[in-house]
């Protein structure tokens, strides 16, 4: 057992840099951030991709050819991570690895879907602890990295290295497929005309650590929370109010004011109800005029991929001092007026607000403050 | 922390704080129906619930008599949730939704995440706490009291926290409830509790 917390752990600063990603958009978190600064999108069509062959826009890796793309994305991960970091962080006693996938290698079935994270991890990293897993739906990712900081109040590790998962495959496109939840189009999150979610796949890592890695950009945690709606299992609340507690629980962790949010990388699936649940909880929040983003329209939604990854391009954008547009948005499409971008936005962005909201009433959020 | 009251159930029977309650013993495959109609609960929305979340439900309804929940805040309450094989029955039978019975059934589609559970329980006791749902290899009481020792320090008054396993041997459900007070829960007796 690790010692129980103390206030002054609480106040350690906690640090978290780069670690890898792998998206539709590119295979590093450079040639992703450039790709990004564009606008491009790694949305595209994929044929007979539906159930009934329907063409859907999905964010998929073409890169990836192998039959089982969930093993393939995580092991170019750990090729990529060893490549830019050496593989002794890994191989240190102090080092712990949480994963975020909601299906991992759902194709393994009837065999254990989550056997091969632990062994690909296990194998190319050469891990000395035991590997934690979230699977928490939509929210995992940020959930994992508010796992990974209260990891670091304990004195069993120095680095907590957190990765992000999910994989495209017929389960999931089906399964929203058969909700209506997909959109025929690349999907436009907060606007007027969006039609739902374009499912995408990734893979991402941050390192989160007590003290600074190396001279590579650093964002320091300032905290993290989340909270169930306590209303529907897969219908976002029509007051927003785990989001909303979420926020304000996270606020005061962090001691941050709202007036010093600089921006929030918000979900924003582009589904009706999700998109308008937190335009209502932002409204509530008085968070109406911070820039506010959704990157699904760079990735599409990449599930447990999502926070991790969304978490990457938001340190990118504060390292250079722009906030990125909220592709597919151009017209208000929620009952309470939001400051989505239409358009890429350089200001000081010191301070950052994520959000995110799943299946099984779950909110999330975490907040962010650039290291000078 | 302090242990509030545990629960365990099982095609075995339901043994509340380590003790057998009468005649929850069950041979029936679905011991779990039978079981529902022995709590005396009404709540429809049971027969709608996939394994897991009936499971989750089921020990709940037994663990709620043994504790006092009203003078916790709607906020206080946290939930810790884990098990092995993630929605791995549920998952089964979507699968065959769509590649044997004609369509994606989307009533089996969102039970293919095990942190519904974790939402079912919410709704049913309308708590906003904290929530998440780790896969673990196996029941480690280690990492449990590590969990909730994070949770007390960061507020939470109470912590509701379960195992809860379907697969294609074994189907139950342990769920205990802890409170930030009192003497320290050792891994010894959580190790016995999760046995009984």
């Amino acid at each position: 057992m690790g010692r129980k917390t103390t206030l002054e752990d609480n106040l350690m600063s906690i640090f978290i840099t780069y670690g890898a990603l792998i998206t539709p958009l590119g295979n590093t978190t450079v040639e992703n951030f450039n790709r990004m600064l564009k606008g491009d999108s790694g949305v595209s069509i994929i044929k007979d991709s539906g159930f009934n062959n329907e063409d859907w826009p999905l964010g998929m890796i073409k890169s990836i050819q192998d039959e089982n793309r969930y093993n393939k994305l995580l092991s170019d991960l750990c090729h990529q991570l060893i490549k830019e970091h050496g593989k002794g962080l890994f191989e240190d006693e102090k080092t712990l690895v949480v994963v975020s996938s909601t299906k991992a290698d759902i194709n393994a079935l009837p065999n254990d879907t989550f056997a091969s994270t632990r062994k690909i991890l296990n194998d190319q990293l050469g891990l000395k602890n035991k590997i934690i897993i979230i699977s928490n739906a939509c929210i995992s990712g940020v959930l994992a990295i508010n796992t990974a900081v209260d990891y670091l109040h304990t004195d069993k590790y120095d680095n907590v290295v957190v990765i992000g998962i999910d994989a495209l495959s017929d389960f999931i496109v089906y399964g929203f497929q058969s909700l209506f939840a997909l959109s025929n189009e690349p999907s436009k999150p907060f606007d007027k005309e969006r039609k739902g979610i374009c499912i995408g796949e990734a893979a991402g890592c941050v390192i989160v650590s007590k003290k600074r890695l190396n001279d590579s950009y650093a964002v320091n945690y300032l905290g993290g929370s989340s909270s169930n709606d306590a209303n529907h299992i897969s219908g976002p609340s029509r007051t927003g109010e785990g989001l909303f507690r979420s926020i304000n629980k996270t606020l005061e962790r962090s001691k941050v004011g709202k007036a010093e949010i600089d921006f929030i990388s918000a979900h924003g699936t582009g589904t009706n109800y999700n998109d308008e649940m937190e335009s209502i909880a932002f409204d509530r929040l008085g968070l109406n005029e911070v820039p506010l983003n959704s990157l699904k329209g760079y990735f599409g939604h990449t599930l447990g991929a999502a926070g991790v990854i969304e978490v990457i391009s938001s340190m990118k954008m504060m390292e250079h001092n722009i906030v990125l547009k909220s592709i597919g948005f151009e017209e208000q499409g929620t009952s309470k007026r939001i400051n989505v971008l239409k358009a890429n936005l350089e200001q000081p962005t010191n301070i950052i607000l994520k959000t995110a909201s799943g299946f099984g009433g779950g909110n999330a959020s975490l907040i962010l403050k650039s290291v000078l | 922390m302090k242990l509030v009251a545990s629960c365990k159930i099982s095609n075995q029977g339901v043994f509340l704080n380590s003790k057998l309650v009468p005649n929850t013993k069950s041979t029936e495959t679905n011991w779990k129906k039978e079981l529902y109609t022995k709590t005396g609960v009404t709540y429809p929305k049971f027969y709608k619930m996939d394994a897991l979340a009936k499971l989750a439900f089921l020990s709940y309804s037994y663990l709620d008599k043994a504790l006092k929940t009203e003078s916790y805040a709607d906020n206080d309450i946290a939930l810790l949730f884990a098990n092995a094989a993630s929605s791995k029955t549920t998952d089964l039978k979507y699968i065959e939704s769509y590649k044997e019975k004609g369509s994606p059934s989307p009533s089996l589609f969102v039970y293919t995440l095990p942190n519904i559970l974790t939402g079912e329980l919410s709704i049913l006791n309308k708590w906003y706490g904290e929530n998440v749902f780790f896969i673990e290899e196996k029941f480690d009481p280690e990492f449990y009291l590590e969990q909730i020792n994070f949770y007390f320090s960061k507020g939470a008054k109470g912590v509701l926290a379960g195992w809860v396993e379907s697969n294609d041997t074994n189907e139950e459900c342990f769920l205990f409830f802890v409170e930030n007070n009192g003497n320290e829960l050792t891994i010894e007796e959580l190790t016995n509790l999760y046995k009984s």
